[in-house]
């Protein structure tokens, strides 16, 4: 087990106080406390948590952070502990991405849709999938029917990467392609490598991220067919591996705190969880031979921020800070660059009614502000049709336009982490520090994650986690303007337009029929053989993935194979 | 004794997101119905599974967009084998237009979108059993 929690240095010239001055703090607190409060005030104290759970002051002061250190607890920006940023210059230098998700329809259809967000300033390009594609399926593959094209774009072969980023260069592009599982990550992004291979763009310069994460397949969404957490979790670490050792600029993992937050947990166990993750990582990495400094430092991070505004930010800061002392005290870990924990935000979607949809602008408007105070290195703003479908182009513009404003007008971006010493700040984010570390803790004494997956324990536990916070709405404990608190006595119906691509599937299935008249059905069978052969023995899978889309094999065809290869999994239904 | 509500509830086909479907399960549980969760199917493996199950309600969840397509489905499916009593009802994310049509045209006895208070889904498939 891990003991991080520092050693609390007492003497008080290193401390942020000097003793005598919280002496007196705290007896001047003491007084005000019973002398300037109502009975009611005080009766209130032990009344307020945060989301997560922290129990909240009415006031804070210097007594409540007197145990800390201002250069090993806090220090500056781009220094250790790296609280308050990864940069020392963080938004000077240079401003979070802009990267807005863009996913519909077909290929084509949502080139002309991620040129948009472009030509309108958005700095970063995030893509996203239908469900068919996630999972891994075909567009005409019988589990695909009616769900082309729907909430993402149908990708179904290299020729889909290649007419995605039609005008395009993909030697300057930044790229998020959202594939959420590693099956799907051994694939996709081959075809964004191979595509860039054939049009003369060198491996050198392809920068982007994709989302790489077993617990997505086996936790935080579920499906029909499902792969064993082992398996998932051994084609995260074959993508992770094979990046780092060929794809310089490429980040092959986004450890997706967001989507288990999503599914159902509050900040803590949505950082906590994460990090264990990275953590089973490392550990079968460096089992595999490498070292830490070789893949630490294109490890990256995504974060939902939801509601509460300060321990959202507290929870940014924080997941900076124990990322340092894993990497430094566990991994002992070199490169300054193994030491920055960096991460992309997503607004809350979940936080986002359906009803009276335009107040998820303002919602959707502090978030991304405390995202930014928490000093992320890109984000995505949700739009206020949310609860609709994926967003209309008003709306998408709307979000890109929010994330313009936090860093031209509001002045936020000035000057590094504005937070630091708030009393409340700096509490919270030493209480999230240390609850972020219990919650590793206790995934570690289970066994590691992939352990505490195949036990169905994260199951549980996003299930009593959303049971109570639905009680709470349903009780009017937790407040939502509009839904639950304010309600309007007459509804006002704002009508929303709904995106939709029927057509997607027959210009999906044209296209697969001239691709399977075209390529060498012999090439494709070699091609699954040695995939299917590789599925059996320690062998990294990327290359046999790349050679294959190279060939023309599909995306569902390769991960077919790895279906009836590994075979299914049983998702824990509760 | 009064005999319980059977729900089978299913996520239709590809569609992750299971937070609201396992809620409204729970919800329908807690408030004394036998709740049947089957996790995520198809149309012809969600009727087989009510036959087998004597199930009342078929309650479908749908946030991926396949509710014009599978919905309506799982009706067609229900009549085509004499199996109108079973009544079914959706929930997730759709065009309110969308939910309009699945109920005027499609068959379902009652589509619940987002913010949705449980007890009025709960209400919703007490009231529609007890006067089949
Ligand atoms: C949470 C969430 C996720 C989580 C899901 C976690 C989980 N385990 O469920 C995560 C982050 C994983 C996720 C992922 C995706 N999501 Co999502 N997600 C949402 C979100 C924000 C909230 C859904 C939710 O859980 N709400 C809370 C529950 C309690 O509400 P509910 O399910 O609506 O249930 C209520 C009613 O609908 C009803 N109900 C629901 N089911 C049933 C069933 C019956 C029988 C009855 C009677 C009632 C009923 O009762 C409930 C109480 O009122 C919605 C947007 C939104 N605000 O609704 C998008 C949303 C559903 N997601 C969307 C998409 C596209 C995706 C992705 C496919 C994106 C992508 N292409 O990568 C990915 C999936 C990728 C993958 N690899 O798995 C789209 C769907 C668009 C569409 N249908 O046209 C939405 C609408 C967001 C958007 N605008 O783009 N998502």
């Amino acid at each position: 087990m891990l003991e991080t929690r520092q050693v609390r240095n007492q003497s008080p010239p290193e401390c942020l106080f000097s003793e005598e001055h919280v002496k007196q703090i705290k007896a001047n607190y003491q007084d005000w406390f019973d002398n300037s409060l109502r009975d009611a005030d005080r009766e209130s104290e032990g009344k307020y948590f945060t989301h997560s759970g922290i129990p909240i002051k009415l006031i804070y002061t210097p007594a409540d952070i007197d145990h800390l250190n201002y250069t090993e607890d806090i220090g500056f920006s781009g220094h250790p502990p790296y609280l308050r940023g990864v940069y020392p210059n963080m938004y000077r230098g240079r401003f979070f991405t802009v990267r807005q998700l863009a996913g519909l329809g077909a290929p084509e259809d949502c080139n002309e849709r991620v040129c948009y967000l472009l030509d309108h300033g958005a700095t970063g390009i995030s893509i996203l999938f239908d469900l068919p594609t996630v999972r891994g399926y075909n567009s005409d593959d019988p589990e695909a029917e009616g769900n082309v094209g729907a909430c993402g774009a149908a990708v179904d072969s290299i020729w889909d990467i290649d007419a995605f980023f039609k005008d395009i260069d993909l030697g300057t592009a930044s790229t998020n392609i959202v594939t959420h599982l590693p099956s799907t990550s051994l694939v996709i992004p081959a075809m964004y490598f191979a595509v860039a291979e054939q049009r003369g763009t060198p491996w050198t310069s392809v920068a982007g991220t994709c989302q790489n994460d077993f617990i997505m397949e086996t936790c935080v969404g579920s499906a029909p067919e499902i792969l064993p957490p082992q398996a998932s979790f051994r084609m995260q670490c074959d993508v992770i591996e094979w990046v780092c050792k060929n794809i310089p600029r490429w980040n092959p993992v986004s450890y997706n705190g967001y989507n288990l937050r999503e599914a159902g947990t509050d900040a803590v166990g949505e950082v906590g969880t994460a990090i264990a993750n990275a953590m089973a990582t490392a550990d079968e990495l460096i089992r595999r031979g490498m070292k830490i400094d070789d893949f630490a430092p294109r490890m990256s991070f995504f974060w939902d921020l939801h509601n509460d505004f300060f321990e959202e930010i507290a929870k940014c800061r924080a997941s900076r800070k124990v990322w340092y002392q894993l990497m430094k005290e566990r991994y002992n870990a070199q490169k300054p660059k193994s030491l920055l924990m960096r991460f992309h935000v997503q607004t809350a979607g979940v936080t986002l009614p359906a009803t009276e949809p335009l107040n998820n602008v303002a919602r959707s408007a502090f978030q991304g502000m405390a995202a930014v105070l928490g000093g992320c290195q890109s984000l995505h703003i949700d739009s206020y049709d949310e609860a609709y479908s994926a967003p209309t182009e008003e709306a998408a513009l709307l979000s890109l336009r929010t994330q313009q404003i936090l860093q031209a007008e509001t002045g936020i971006c000035s000057t590094v982490d504005p937070l630091a010493g708030s009393y409340y700040v700096e509490y919270l984010t030493d209480q999230m520090v240390q609850r972020i570390w219990d919650h590793i803790n206790k995934i570690e004494g289970m066994g590691g994650l992939v352990k505490a997956v195949e036990d169905g324990w994260l199951h549980r536990e996003i299930s009593t986690y959303n049971m109570d916070y639905q009680k709470k709405i349903e009780s009017g404990e937790m407040k939502i303007v509009g839904v639950n608190f304010q309600v309007a006595a007459e509804k006002e119906t704002k009508a929303i337009e709904v995106y939709e691509y029927p057509e997607t599937y027959s210009r999906q299935k044209t296209k697969l029929e001239k691709l399977r008249k075209e390529r060498s059905s012999t090439k494709v069978q070699e091609c699954l053989d040695a995939l299917k052969d590789a599925c059996h023995r320690e062998e990294n899978l990327v290359p046999h993935c790349l050679e294959a889309v190279k060939n023309l094999v599909t995306l569902g065809e390769i991960e077919e194979t790895f279906r009836e290869e590994f075979g299914l999994w049983a998702f824990p239904l509760l | 004794m009064e005999r319980k509500i059977r729900v089978v509830m299913a996520k239709l086909g590809l569609d992750i997101h299971w937070r609201g479907v396992y809620l409204v399960s729970q919800f329908l549980k807690d408030s004394g119905m036998e709740v049947i969760y089957l996790g995520n199917k198809f149309p012809e493996q969600i009727v087989e599974a009510a036959v087998e199950e004597d199930a009342d309600v078929i309650g479908l969840s749908s946030l991926g967009g396949s509710h014009l397509t599978l919905g309506p489905k799982v009706v067609r499916l229900l009549k085509e084998r004499g199996l109108d009593h079973i009544k079914v009802f959706m929930g997730g994310v759709m065009a309110p237009k969308d939910a309009r049509s699945l109920e005027e045209e499609h068959g379902i006895a009652k589509v619940y979108l987002p913010d949705t208070p449980m007890q009025v889904i709960i209400d919703g498939i007490r009231s529609t059993v007890a006067l089949a």
